[in-house]
């Protein structure tokens, strides 16, 4: 599979802080790509230096075989974190001249746009200016300001915050639609379940470094299996369960047991064991393995306050 | 990148020229032009004013003053009536009249043979037959006294009484009823003493009191030549006599001075017109810089456009809007001193005289364009340090106070002549230099001077471009934070 986008060593420093640290990862095209982290983990600045709205202090960056610039716009939609628009201008206008910017002929845009805010149930709305639609519509404005040159690679900075429910919907449509279409998506998230529904790949990022690259199986793999057993007998000596830990009180000989099982051991061979040495059973329910578990599991459970500071603010400083 | 700039720049254009108070602003001048001669018609006194002489030495020296005062303003409709005859070229109409002759003072003598020889009336039927089609017509002067007859009451009254007796004449209750003027008492005794009382209901007029004066002491030498043993003859030409003066006046709007006047005009309007469209748009200019970040939509503007091309942009856009301004102001100002054909139209002319000279076009389009540039550069950089409009005000009006105030005393100082050295420290400020050398221009600046003063904006220009690029580049993300003079610097270093 091609290379898409491709960070190789890539670190920015502000002054003595480091907001990315030796970032190196690979977005493959036609893939949805997760871009996980905490509030201050590096996420928002790492795409701002493949906008090239900032620059790395060293590694190198390629955004669809180039290095990043604003030739590549032609190529790609992007939507901030931060979402505003010129409030005077009408729907229709903001997405043309968003779409020309982006090297689209007048023409081309204004269709594109047309069918886009026909899509969005905004038909009737591509005259009226920014002020008087409602914050839902105009969302879904800037969203149609970052698909309107039909990008190859659609990078979305946590596109879900601020959303209502029905509007988290249309977004995640229009993000499989675009990966259906063949675009690539990378977006960023601190929301595991997003990731969970809509990801091929996934990168965990923490205080600036990588602590994860892959897909959501390897991600889940990353974290030991987990079981919920109530047995006569503890299952602690059996082969691949590294711990067992009573759990309430034992109720007629009964006993709920927290089990922990070693990397690679899948619970059915547990199972297996428990048959064979006649470990009398009454519930044997295997713990499904969340995004969110293996994110504390990578990241830590400590906020990385230390690293939550405004990040425009230090950008700006370099 | 071209294109960006300029996708940039018609957006913003199109933006300032959406909004209402572009349109109030373009419509100021064109307004003013049109309000302007309704408001003169309304602030001239239309009535004459209103005198009242009570002359209890026999009426001869009323006679004269009132005879006094009707030969000035035949003086004034002859003087009036040469001038627009030299204007218009139209001698040939009466080569030996009085008005045909431009080169003097006219003396009593000349008014009364104009008058004899039927005064204006008589004039205008002569210059009909020559005055050529679309020649404006010639209107006399009003009178600028009406003289009326003591009342009763006050003929009647003593003279120590004649001031209680005119207080409801000078300051009369009755809304309507027009005030008396003056009021001046010539008393039974006027020659043996010189005593003549005057009332005002306000501070006499010099006009009024430099008529009045002359007679009366024509008056009182007349009668203290007779008093010794002159005859009445004798001492009334005695009295009488005065220089003849020869006078030499250029035709209008030809003298030096006047010349000078006009031929600053354009030079002067370009210079106010760049001050007055600046402080117009500077608004503009800051709030379409500070609109990316207080919308929240800077990072997607960024992600399509470089900073440099934002900025190029915004400054192009602006620059574009206080032009197209100032081009339908002037078109405004020509098309109403053609529509008028008068006085305006004849003084446009020579005023356009600079337009002549290629390299006087050339050098006014430069310092206009380049001052514009100049100071836009700032406007921009202080709408990219601020997160608001309320921001950026809070730089702007110190800016502006720092731009315009050494501007207008600079104007005020050409426009009375003045070549001293606070006008030339100012030439060569970069930020004053396109108002010094517009404003300049028609009262005479060297031309090595415009050349250096040149040279040095432009350097002046680039300097800001770069710096204040760096300064615009680093703070467009920098929100929340209002920077110190220290960041600014490190920002413009960086």
């Amino acid at each position: 599979m091609t290379s898409v986008l491709q960070l190789v060593g890539v670190t920015k420093r502000f002054g003595d802080f480091t907001a990315v640290d030796d970032l190196s990862f690979d977005v493959r095209e036609g893939e949805v790509f997760g871009f996980l982290g905490g509030n201050g983990a590096g996420k928002t600045t790492s795409l701002r230096m493949v906008l090239d709205i900032i620059r790395p202090t060293s590694g190198t960056i390629s955004v669809l075989g180039r290095p990043p610039g604003r030739e590549n716009s032609r190529d790609i939609g992007f939507l901030p974190e931060e979402r505003g628009l010129y409030r005077q201008m009408t729907a229709l206008d903001i997405i043309t001249y968003f779409g020309r910017l982006k090297g689209m002929t007048a023409a081309d845009a204004r269709s594109h746009g047309r069918t886009l805010l026909d899509r969005f149930g905004l038909g009737d709305n591509a005259k009226t200016s920014v002020d008087k639609l409602s914050k839902g519509m105009a969302q879904k404005v800037q969203l149609a300001t970052a698909l309107v040159n039909r990008p190859r690679l659609l990078i979305l900075d946590e596109p879900f915050s601020g959303l209502d429910p029905v509007n988290q919907g249309l977004l995640e449509a229009e993000i499989l639609n675009a990966a259906r279409q063949g675009a690539t998506v990378i977006f960023s998230t601190h929301v595991m379940q997003h990731a969970e529904r809509l990801c091929d790949r996934l990168l965990l990022l923490a205080r600036g470094r990588k602590r994860f690259e892959g897909t959501l199986t390897e991600a889940y793999a990353a974290l030991p299996a987990r079981l919920s057993v109530i047995a006569r007998s503890s299952p602690a000596d059996l082969p691949g369960v590294t711990s067992a830990t009573a759990n309430g009180v034992m109720t007629d000989g009964w006993q709920q047991w927290d089990v922990r099982l070693a990397h690679g051991v899948e619970p059915g061979d547990v199972l297996q064991h428990c048959s064979e040495r006649g470990i009398a059973l009454r519930r044997f329910e295997p713990h499904r393995t969340t995004l969110h578990d293996v994110f504390l599991h990578l990241v830590g459970t400590a906020p990385d306050a230390d690293t939550a500071t405004d990040a425009p603010q230090r950008s700006a400083a370099a | 990148m071209i294109p960006h700039i300029l996708l940039v720049a018609a957006r913003e254009f199109r933006q300032i020229a959406m909004t209402r108070s572009f349109w109030l602003t373009l419509l100021i001048l064109p307004a003013a032009l049109a309000i302007g001669p309704l408001t003169q018609r309304f602030m001239n006194k239309d009535d004459p004013d209103r005198v009242m002489l009570i002359d209890r030495a026999g009426g001869a020296t009323a006679r004269l003053i009132e005879a006094q005062f009707e030969r000035e303003r035949q003086r004034t409709i002859l003087t009036d009536l040469s001038r627009y005859v030299q204007r218009y070229h139209l001698d040939a109409a009466a080569p030996g009249a009085l008005w045909s002759q431009h080169d003097r003072w006219y003396s009593d003598a000349d008014i009364a043979q104009f008058v004899a020889e039927g005064g204006v009336a008589h004039a205008t039927t002569l210059l009909a037959a020559a005055t050529p089609d679309g020649t404006p017509a010639f209107t006399p002067a009003k009178p600028g006294f009406a003289f009326l007859p003591p009342t009763p009451a006050i003929a009647a009254a003593k003279d120590d009484a004649v001031g209680q007796a005119l207080q409801p004449l000078l300051h009369p209750n009755a809304k309507d009823a027009k005030p008396l003027d003056y009021a001046v008492l010539i008393p039974a005794d006027f020659g043996r003493s010189p005593l003549v009382r005057l009332w005002s209901n306000g501070t006499p007029g010099t006009r009024f009191v430099g008529t009045l004066q002359p007679v009366l002491t024509q008056e009182l030498r007349g009668r203290y030549l007779q008093a010794n043993g002159l005859s009445p003859d004798a001492a009334r030409t005695a009295s009488a006599i005065a220089p003849a003066l020869s006078i030499t006046t250029p035709p209008p709007g030809s003298g030096a001075r006047e010349r000078v006047l006009i031929r600053s005009i354009l030079p002067l309007v370009a210079c106010y017109m760049l001050m007055m469209s600046l402080m117009l748009s500077g608004s503009w200019m800051l709030h379409g810089t500070v609109e990316e970040r207080s919308n929240k939509l800077l990072e997607t503007v960024l992600a399509c456009v470089s900073p440099e091309e934002l900025m190029y942009g915004k400054l192009v856009g602006t620059v574009g809007i206080g032009l197209s301004m100032i081009a339908v102001w002037m078109l405004c100002g020509i098309g109403a001193a053609y529509a008028t054909q008068g006085t305006i139209a004849d003084m446009i002319r020579p005023a356009l005289d600079p337009l002549n000279s290629v390299g006087t076009i050339a050098t006014m389009i430069y310092f206009f364009v380049a001052g514009y540039v100049a100071i836009a550069m700032i406007f921009l950089a202080i709408g990219a340090m601020s997160d608001s409009m309320r921001d950026a005000q809070g730089y702007l009006t110190p800016v502006l106070m720092a731009i315009l105030i050494p501007i207008t005393i600079l104007i005020q100082g050409i426009l009375s002549g003045g070549g001293g050295v606070g006008i030339e420290v100012l030439t060569w400020i970069p930020i004053y230099t396109p108002f010094a050398v517009l404003a300049r221009l028609g009262s005479g600046i060297p031309a090595w001077e415009v050349v250096a003063t040149g040279i040095l904006l432009a350097v002046f220009i680039v300097a800001e471009l770069v710096l204040l690029g760096r300064l615009f580049r680093a703070s467009l993300l920098a929100a929340g934070q209002r920077p110190t003079l220290k960041t600014m610097m490190s920002r413009m270093r960086a």
